[in-house]
């Protein structure tokens, strides 16, 4: 096992270690280590690390706090808790052990051996982040190959275990057993979705057009589209919505060159390969070349929408004419829905008539990768502490 | 009659007509295929480069076959190293076509009458019917091309010297031929010979199947010819690129090395990974195969994975573009929260 961040030493040895909730020495550290973040050095580098500093900035840690205090009950860390974040998006696993180690909890981090470039960055500025003994005696980091007995003992060892990395991921780690009080918190296989109004679009003057697919762009281009929140179908919703979904994607390969963003040549060939299968089945009955970076397909309906990852920069079209008519279609899977052009009551009469059956979050496009404390359906905070009662 | 003689000009016009017919054809008898086309917006084209092409790994994702069920001859598939793998459907007329035409192509090197043949290879990789795969039906399908079979790797895939020195004994004197993967050739035969100071010198070698694993042992083809003819009399060596996508086509090293030809009735156009436009001469890009040869499948026009450069035209040994294999595209790093991504890419 090699340490990354935190003392060397049997992480699964019990410890006399207190942290509280919101703890000042947890607090202290997280806002330096946020600083080193948005230094412009990093920022210019790995923008998503400028997200994640602005993230763990004072007002937001303070505003997490907040959130983990219940008036009838005093908080407490949940304890020992074990993070299993993805190999493959970077940052996701210090959102998720910050909340926890604000919640006062004694943590391990498994970083996977195939950790990208953006995961070393972090480690690096957690090592130059000067920090008070506690926290490296409390949160640990950690690389180990396909160590089952390092799985078991940690899972032996966790009052929480939190894994990331879809359901393969869950399914696997899954098969090493929690003590009886302990308990997981999945994050599964997701699919995001973006939803345009029509007449929202028509009425939206060229500028807030433009505005409104570069924050798109974002969205789907950062993590290759391949980011759980990252939109994978748009669904162009009200009547007529003949030439939006050519203007949308003209503007969408404008963006792309703007940005400089590219698919390589891989990507470009796994495009072709999925958007050909789509046709080939009868799923997909147009596709239209925006340069290389922007593939848009005709969907044949609503129900043709594919689940999986069909590539970087493809995006499928479905028209609707209402977003009532999108929930039949919305499963448990659903995690974001982006928006663009509609009212907050005809967003909020979709979440109402969705009913908690699917669809997490539903946010404004250009926000759909933007982490927040409540996540995948979930209130982090409170699931990172617990609660103790006293009636007198 | 050899099938490397039209000059581009010539070929052409004459693969266009044909394959402007089957593109009509496949279209009409491959409803996915009719459905792909018609999602990009096909109609015709007025140049080679212009037909419409499928990722060589759709048929991996897909049945795509021209021909009814019961018209099914052979169904070939390719070696999957991650269980998926492509299934390429024959009827009779196809299977007996990419017979006779791969027979064609190699007659240009190895002349008419079939010759004693050395497989540098274990007679075990046919044994196993499960795994029989490329392999196995590459050394399958060379074997009717030459005569007095010997292995010179036993069961377990070590060299078998004695047999080595037993057919050079009965064959060595005249014009044989060496077929086997390029690396098991550099592994087990060049070495072994070189070793034991035999004489390939009468031999015609014929070997495909890529350069990684030589890469990592530094030789290089041009290396590797040279040390062939210098140690062990080699000289006749002719590398081909070819797939089970496009079986029956293979594109064959000419006699002066360092450039492959395309047959009379095959082409290759480079493409721009970023435009997917043609590239110029000397430009790399991704290596596109077409062939008149598949005509129960639409695998006339194949985009491969393979990264290759056109040389030059009607300028080598052998009229017609020739080219190089630079290695496979490289695989993209993947990205993404979820292990869908994983499953959805792969390759």
């Amino acid at each position: 096992m090699r340490f990354r961040f935190g003392e060397p030493g049997d992480v699964t040895e019990p410890s006399h270690e207190r942290l509280a909730v919101g703890d000042e020495r947890v607090v202290d550290f997280l806002a330096r280590f946020a600083r080193r973040l948005l230094s412009p050095a990093v920022a210019r580098q790995h923008p998503e690390l400028g997200s994640l500093g602005y993230f763990l900035r004072p007002a937001e840690l303070a505003r997490a706090v907040a959130r983990m205090r219940h008036d009838d009950a005093l908080v407490f860390p949940r304890g020992n808790v074990f993070h299993v974040p993805p190999a493959n998006v970077d940052t996701i696993f210090v959102y998720s052990w910050a909340l926890s180690a604000l919640a006062g909890n004694h943590n391990v981090v498994r970083i996977s051996e195939r950790s990208a470039a953006a995961a070393d960055v972090v480690l690096e500025a957690l090592h130059a982040t000067e920090a008070d003994p506690v926290i490296g005696r409390t949160q640990r980091m950690v690389t180990y190959g396909r160590d089952d007995a390092v799985t078991a003992a940690l899972s032996a060892w966790c009052d929480l275990r939190v894994i990331w990395g879809g359901d393969t991921a869950v399914d696997t780690i899954r098969a090493h057993p929690l003590r009886p009080s302990a308990r997981d918190l999945t994050f599964p296989d997701r699919t995001s979705w973006a939803v345009l109004s029509v007449p929202g679009w028509r009425v939206a003057d060229r500028a807030a057009r433009r505005a409104a697919v570069l924050g798109f762009a974002n969205d789907a281009y950062w993590f290759d589209q391949a980011a759980c929140s990252s939109p994978r179908t748009v669904f162009l919703v009200g009547p007529r919505p003949d030439g939006v979904a050519d203007e949308f994607l003209t503007l969408l390969g404008e963006a792309v060159a703007e940005k400089g963003w590219s698919v390589d040549a891989a990507m470009a060939v796994e495009k072709r390969v999925h958007a050909y299968g789509l046709a080939a089945t009868g799923a997909a009955t147009g596709l239209r070349h925006a340069g290389n970076a922007v593939t848009g397909l005709t969907l044949s309906g609503v129900s043709a929408a594919p689940r999986r990852w069909i590539g970087a920069g493809a995006f499928p079209f479905a028209a609707v004419e209402s977003l009532t008519d999108l929930v039949p279609a919305m499963t448990r899977q659903d995690q974001t829905v982006s928006h663009f052009g509609f009212t907050p009551d005809e967003l909020r009469a979709f979440a109402v008539a969705l009913g908690g059956r699917g669809v997490d979050r539903i946010v404004p496009f250009g926000s759909a990768l933007t982490f927040s404390a409540i996540w995948d359906g979930y209130d982090l905070p409170r699931e990172f502490t617990r609660l103790t009662t006293v009636k007198t | 009659m050899s099938v490397f003689t039209r000059t581009q000009k010539e070929r052409e016009p004459v693969l266009l007509a044909e394959l402007s017919a089957l593109v009509a054809h496949h279209r009409a008898h491959c409803p996915p295929y009719d459905r792909i086309l018609a999602a990009e917006g096909f109609t015709t084209a007025s140049a080679v480069a212009e037909l419409p092409w499928l990722p060589v790994r759709l048929f991996k994702h897909l049945v795509l076959k021209s021909i009814p069920d019961d018209a099914v001859f052979k169904v070939l598939t390719s070696s999957g190293t991650t269980g998926e793998v492509s299934r390429i459907h024959l009827d009779k007329q196809a299977a007996a076509t990419q017979t006779r035409q791969l027979g064609a192509t190699l007659r240009t090197v190895l002349g008419d009458k079939r010759l004693p043949m050395l497989l540098v290879d274990s007679r075990g990789i046919l044994t196993d019917r499960r795994s029989f795969s490329a392999r196995g039906a590459g050394v399958l399908g060379m074997a009717t091309f030459g005569r007095d079979h010997v292995w010179a790797l036993d069961p377990e895939g070590r060299p078998d010297l004695e047999a080595v020195r037993g057919f050079l004994a009965r064959h060595g004197d005249a014009p044989f031929l060496i077929f086997g993967f390029t690396y098991l050739v550099w592994l087990h035969l060049y070495e072994v010979a070189r070793d034991a100071g035999l004489d390939l010198s009468n031999g015609i070698l014929i070997h495909s199947g890529g350069w990684k694993k030589l890469v990592d042992r530094a030789v290089p083809p041009a290396e590797f010819r040279r040390r062939l003819a210098a140690d062990v009399g080699l000289s006749r060596v002719h590398n081909f690129y070819g797939m089970v996508e496009q079986i029956g086509t293979i594109f064959l090293e000419g006699p002066s090395g360092g450039s492959l030809y395309c047959p009379d009735f095959a082409d290759v156009v480079i493409r721009d990974p970023h435009t997917w436009a043609e590239q110029p001469t000397g430009e790399p890009g991704l290596i596109e195969v077409v062939s008149t040869l598949p005509t129960s499948y639409p695998g006339n026009v194949l985009l491969t994975e393979d990264l290759g450069v056109v040389h030059g035209v009607d300028d080598g040994d052998w009229p017609g573009k020739r080219f190089s294999v630079l290695g496979r595209l490289p695989r993209a790093e993947a990205r993404g929260c979820s292990d869908t991504y994983r499953s959805g890419r792969a390759a």
